[in-house]
């Protein structure tokens, strides 16, 4: 049990940045998801805290030790790599010992945890094989009994799920969360897939271009994205954002009267979630031309424009709808972000 | 139906079986047939006469157990020298980027470019002055050099097939850079580092021109052999051949196992 702080870490590898200044707080026992397209640090930050990789300048604590020069073994943590990374040539058992073995745990003991670890990830049946023996999932199962056998303070977690099979990803992110949530370890997971962030985590912090585009719950990302970038990642289909003109400290869409945060000028970026907007039988309302239908079950997903800018709509799947089809929406304006077009940054809506 | 890919294939590996094989069967034919076998055409495919009679007068011959004793010295040390050195190098350019490391492996196999002839005597006069001429460890030396690039390309092209993540598995749960090293990567290459141990050993024990040119009195069992068998009669030649691919043969038939991959990891 330990926080991990990053504070002002660089990386570069020879003149090209990784890392540009990347400040975290993990808090004891939390669960914080690196987020973000490939290429965007996070696997880089991973690694600089796993001592993997050395930064090139700022520190990083862990459980309030500074842990910047040491090597990996000496930082109290455990981690799960992408590939498993299980050892081909020993057992499972050996496998999940293996940690306790090196830091010298008495014998008995080791055979208790072993056995914990097993059974927390259902894989007593297996211990007895080699890895090659195994399927992927349970490489995988392995591979965590391994991080939890040694209790560590800190588990780090890269892309774990990634190698798995759509079904099994899901079976194993539910029975991860209960199993982390349960052992209250202080996690750092990075994933690309947004949908395991926001299930698993205590707080996303999304990453990109070497650094955290911002940092919170997942709703709160979902809710209040800080710039277009993190509107854009985060939701499937992603946020839409219409580029507007301000006049009179209001802006207007359709017969809509909209009130941007005060003392804008020049045109706003206007970020609307595809589920907040809703069909306007009557009243106030913009004009929306559908191009393309998809009806998804739980909703119908249109395509379509809004006075020639694009814009993906997801409405209730009782309404049959033709390309060509022109209807009036209405967005929830509890759910409105404003944006500055130049910066890409939220307004501040006051 | 057979398909023409597999005549192909069934047509290959005979062809290369008998590469290897009708060569050896003929000098043992001749080894334990005797003198009118050797002369005999066409060959009978099973001797008229067995005999072992060529095989104990070739092991009578006065020093011929020394010379084969050195032999097996020079080639295990020859072995040892190759791996100790050839390992680490090889392991460096798998897991390092350094500069010139492109130039490195290149060089490594030009050391092979320069016939063995045109070193061997520069090689003789250093060697009186190191006073390790006519040695068992002069040879093995000599052999090493000979073994080392294989031992280094083998040996690289090994680690590189050892993932990363492995090894970086071992540091992050308590192994040191060594430590990880000796629990992770060394059993997974062990296959692969058989390999290349019987390949530096096979170099040093068929090797006859530098071992001839380095020794006077010891010379190892093929440089011993090289001047005995010259005059000696064509089935002596024959059977002396004979028992000198045998150890060949046998130390790959017993360390065959190590050759293919133990966990299907090493040498995929």
């Amino acid at each position: 049990m330990a926080d991990i702080r990053i504070e002002s870490v660089t990386k570069y590898y020879g003149s090209q940045a990784a890392l540009r200044g990347v400040s975290l707080d993990v808090h004891n026992g939390e669960f914080v998801a690196l987020l973000g397209p490939s290429g965007c640090g996070k696997t880089t930050l991973l690694r600089a805290v796993a001592g993997l990789d050395r930064q090139t300048n700022g520190r990083i604590e862990i459980g309030g030790r500074d842990v910047s020069d040491l090597p990996p073994r000496s930082r109290g943590l455990a981690m799960v790599f992408q590939n498993y990374a299980v050892f081909p040539h020993l057992r499972v058992r050996d496998n999940i010992a293996f940690g306790l073995l090196m830091t010298g745990t008495a014998k008995d003991r080791i055979e208790r945890q072993v056995a914990r670890a097993a059974a927390l990830m259902h894989i007593e049946a297996l211990l007895d094989r080699y890895p090659v023996q195994l399927s992927g999932g349970q490489r995988q199962r392995v591979a965590v009994a391994r991080a939890l056998a040694v209790e560590p303070a800190v588990l780090l977690m890269d892309e774990p799920l990634s190698n798995l099979d759509a079904l099994l990803r899901l079976e194993m992110r539910t029975e991860l969360k209960a199993v982390l949530a349960s052992a209250r370890t202080t996690t750092l997971y990075v994933t690309h897939d947004q949908t395991e962030a926001m299930g698993l985590a205590d707080r996303i912090a999304i990453m990109h271009e070497g650094r955290i585009e911002q940092i919170g719950s997942p709703l709160e990302i979902y809710r209040q994205p800080k710039s277009i970038f993190v509107g854009g990642f985060i939701g499937n289909p992603p946020m839409n954002f219409l580029r507007l003109p301000v006049s009179g400290s209001v802006v207007r869409l359709g017969t809509l009267i909209l009130n941007p945060p005060a003392g804008i000028n020049g045109p706003v970026m206007l970020g609307i979630r595809p589920e907040d907007l809703e069909v306007a039988e009557t009243g106030a309302g913009f004009a929306f031309r559908v191009h393309v239908p998809e009806p998804l079950g739980p909703h119908i997903l249109l395509t379509g424009d809004v006075e020639g800018q694009s814009m993906r709509v997801a409405v209730a799947p009782d309404r049959v709808m033709q390309p060509g089809d022109v209807v009036m929406l209405r967005p929830n304006t509890a759910r409105l972000s404003w944006m500055n077009p130049d910066t890409g940054l939220a307004l501040e809506n006051s | 139906m057979i398909g023409s890919r597999r005549v192909l294939l069934i047509s290959g590996v005979l062809m290369i079986c008998a590469w290897t094989l009708v060569p050896i069967y003929l000098v043992a034919l001749g080894g334990v047939g005797g003198a009118s076998t050797i002369y005999a055409w066409p060959k009978p495919f099973w001797p008229a006469s067995l005999s072992i009679g060529n095989f104990t007068a070739f092991l009578q011959i006065e020093g011929i157990w020394a010379a084969m004793l050195r032999s097996v010295e020079v080639a295990v040390l020859c072995m040892i020298l190759s791996l100790l050195l050839g390992a680490p190098a090889g392991y460096a350019l798998a897991r390092f980027a350094f500069r010139g490391a492109n130039l490195y492996r290149l060089m490594i196999l030009m050391t092979r470019a320069f016939p063995v002839g045109i070193l061997a005597l520069p090689l003789a006069v250093s060697f009186v002055r190191l006073g390790i001429y006519d040695t068992v460890f002069g040879v093995a030396l000599m052999h090493t050099a000979l073994a080392l690039p294989f031992a280094v390309l083998v040996t690289a092209s090994l680690f590189v097939g050892i993932p990363r993540e492995l090894e970086e598995a071992a540091w992050v749960f308590g192994c040191s850079g060594p430590g990880a090293f000796r629990r992770v990567v060394m059993p997974l290459a062990i296959p692969g580092i058989a390999a290349t141990a019987i390949f530096a050993f096979v170099i040093s024990w068929n090797e006859v021109f530098a071992a001839s040119v380095l020794t006077v009195r010891n010379k190892t069992l093929t440089a011993d052999l090289l001047t005995l068998l010259s005059e000696a009669p064509l089935q002596s030649q024959l059977a002396g051949g004979l028992l000198l691919i045998l150890p060949s043969v046998l130390f790959i038939f017993f360390v065959r196992r190590y050759l293919f991959a133990l966990w299907g990891v090493a040498s995929r």
